[in-house]
């Protein structure tokens, strides 16, 4: 019998996967984190409806200011890597800890497939999740004091960035998480030590970051009001935005062939 | 797939294609987060006083981008102007072509201040970079309840008068004219974010005032609030009241009997690819504005007398249309684009 082929085989799993990562335990953790900024956006309308935005040495904070901010410190920053590293490193990861793993690889698939489809479902899961919040989010806090129509090229480049940046680590945490005994804590290291710590020092570490490619994609995004990040802004040199497109794309599809390729290759032992 | 799953994709993509959908359409027609026009006029009227004698608006970006302007820049723009608007924006940081939304201003005649006049503008303000620039040509900043209030008293010192020179004039025989030093009255403060409020400095407080909550506003002026509703559809509009302005005025009895008795006026223009315009104003009683529907009905005449060798001017003029009833004078006009093409091709080149 002939084996059936990658992609078709990725596709049938993850039509069983999407339901069951939408709609397990996780996924209240994943809307209490979508949900947040949207909490947030509506506190923050209803204070500029009542009190008017904080002024700043006479300059007013606007909403298409605020929604840069908020998009680069709580998406960028944070949901985008969490969810990658608590998604992305549990493809497998769940699996073998369930010790369903075994069903799953006894089927006449080829076993990257598997991985394959669960990551398909991973990305449909929280693009279908994150980029309503984005929008919603960008409904309530830009017209304060800004124009949907004008600002609206902004949200398509951040709806892309945070496309691109959900697939590329959940690329590399799907690779974590397959390879490593204890891939959250990897994972979470990495995003929130590894990422942060890197863009700081000059020279060309940063390069081994998802966050170095990221940002160049929404340079404006990043706030400017400390001194810290107005010095790092002079002293930053982001890539071109193509150039950044094209790492990102190659981190996710080596990341996936990593992943895929251990997964082939390694025999999961389960935990009696 | 679950029916769950499924319908939860597709709220999702309900979502984001009418989140995405209301963008673009916003993006392209140019659509403001807030309506210019609510049912009681912009709301810029609630920072305005309440005894504005004029009130008028423009909304310059939607003008800035229509047909009719790209048209008039092609044929009349120069190299000087383009200048101009680049020097403009290196100083202030505004770029008059799009980070101006709209500007609505009045005119108040009941007040005692030199400058009765308050402009305020709304947009995207480098307001940083506009304080410096005023502080650099000798304005001062204070504090008037919790806002920047930036007076422009001493924004013309006498030793920069001989900027007054025209510097494109090659007569070196000239001598530079030199105007005496005069102090202005004039204040600027950012009311909210991406609204400036520009004019005479007790308007400008009195906006602060009305921003913070103290005041009746130009809003709750029921007889101009009632003249703002029918100008809804145009983007440039100017409505007030010709006898308080006459009477600010002070013009001597001969000229002052020369002016038709109009109490309100209004003139709304609506400017994409051409300009459609109606000017309509309210006479004291029927006498008097029978009388001036004869009057204008004269002018008119006149003027298809004097263009009926010219077809240039000649579409323009019949297009006029002279109507009203009753206290009511209008006087409508639509042009489009050609006339103006035509005018242009009648008027010689401005020089480069």
């Amino acid at each position: 019998m002939e084996t059936p082929r990658v992609i078709p085989s990725a596709l049938r799993v993850f039509e069983f996967s999407l339901g069951q990562m939408l709609w397990s335990r996780r996924s209240v953790f994943l809307a209490l984190l979508v949900g947040a900024p949207i909490a947030m956006a509506l506190g923050i309308r209803i204070i500029a409806a009542a009190h008017g935005l904080p002024v700043i040495n006479g300059a007013g904070l606007t909403g298409p200011t605020l929604f840069g901010i908020l998009m680069w410190l709580l998406f960028v920053r944070f949901i985008v890597p969490v969810l990658g590293v608590f998604y992305g490193t549990s493809l497998i990861a769940d699996e073998v800890d369930d010790k369903t793993i075994t069903y799953l690889f006894t089927r006449p698939v080829p076993r990257s497939a598997v991985l394959l489809g669960k990551y398909f479902s991973y990305l449909a899961c929280v693009v279908l999740l994150v980029l309503p919040s984005v929008i919603v989010v960008y409904f309530l806090i830009v017209p304060i004091g800004g124009s949907i129509g004008q600002s609206f090229p902004q949200l398509a480049a951040d709806l892309g960035m945070l496309v691109v940046g959900l697939a590329s680590y959940g690329a590399v945490f799907s690779w974590v998480g397959a390879r490593l005994k204890r891939p959250l804590i990897v994972g979470l290291v990495f995003a929130f030590g590894w990422e942060s710590t890197v863009l700081l020092i000059p020279g060309y570490l940063k390069r081994l970051s998802v966050a170095y490619y990221l940002q160049a994609l929404v340079p404006h995004a990043m706030p400017q009001d400390s001194s810290i990040s107005s010095l790092l802004s002079a002293f930053q040199e982001l890539p071109a935005v193509w150039v950044s497109l094209v790492c990102l794309t190659g981190i996710t599809v080596v990341g996936l062939w990593l992943a895929g390729r251990t997964v082939e290759k390694r025999e999961y032992v389960l935990e009696q | 797939m679950s029916a769950k799953t499924r319908y939860f994709v597709i709220v999702s993509l309900l979502i984001m294609g009418v989140g995405l959908g209301t963008g673009l359409v916003a993006y392209y027609v140019g659509f403001p987060a807030t309506a210019f026009f609510s049912k009681n006029g912009p709301e810029e009227l609630r920072y305005m006083p309440s005894t504005a004698t004029v009130v008028g608006a423009v909304e310059v970006r939607e003008i800035m981008a229509s047909d009719l302007r790209q048209r008039l820049k092609d044929k009349f723009g120069s190299d000087a102007q383009d200048n101009s608007r680049r020097q403009f924006q290196e100083l202030t940081g505004i770029n008059f072509e799009t980070d101006i939304e709209r500007i609505v201003a009045c005119f108040d005649s009941h007040s005692s201040a030199d400058n009765t006049a308050l402009v305020l503008a709304r947009g995207t303000f480098d307001a940083t970079k506009i304080e410096a620039l005023m502080r650099e040509h000798g304005a001062e900043v204070q504090d008037y309840r919790g806002k920047r209030l930036i007076l422009a008293t001493k924004l013309f010192p006498e030793d920069t008068a001989d900027h007054a020179l025209n510097n494109d004039s090659n007569d070196t025989d000239v001598q530079p004219r030199k105007l005496p030093a005069h102090n202005t009255n004039m204040a600027l403060t950012f009311i909210e974010p991406g609204l400036v409020a520009f004019g005479g400095r007790p308007l400008v407080e009195q906006a602060i005032d009305l921003h913070t909550g103290g005041g009746s506003s130009a809003a709750t002026n029921d007889d101009l609030v009632a003249h703002l509703r029918g100008l809804e559809g145009s983007n440039a509009w100017i409505v007030g009241r010709l006898d308080a302005i006459r009477e600010r005025a002070k013009l001597p009895e001969f000229v002052a009997n020369q002016i038709p008795p109009i109490t309100w006026f209004t003139v709304r223009g609506q400017i994409d690819g051409g300009v459609a315009a109606r000017i309509t104003a309210e006479a004291r009683d029927d006498e008097s504005a029978n009388q001036l529907r004869d009057v204008v009905r004269g002018f008119l005449a006149l003027a298809k007398l004097q263009t009926s060798s010219k077809p240039e001017f000649q579409r323009f003029v019949q297009s006029l249309q002279l109507g009203g009833t009753g206290t009511t004078v209008s006087l409508a006009v639509d042009v489009p684009a050609q006339v103006f093409d035509a005018l242009g091709a009648a008027v010689p080149k401005q020089k480069q």
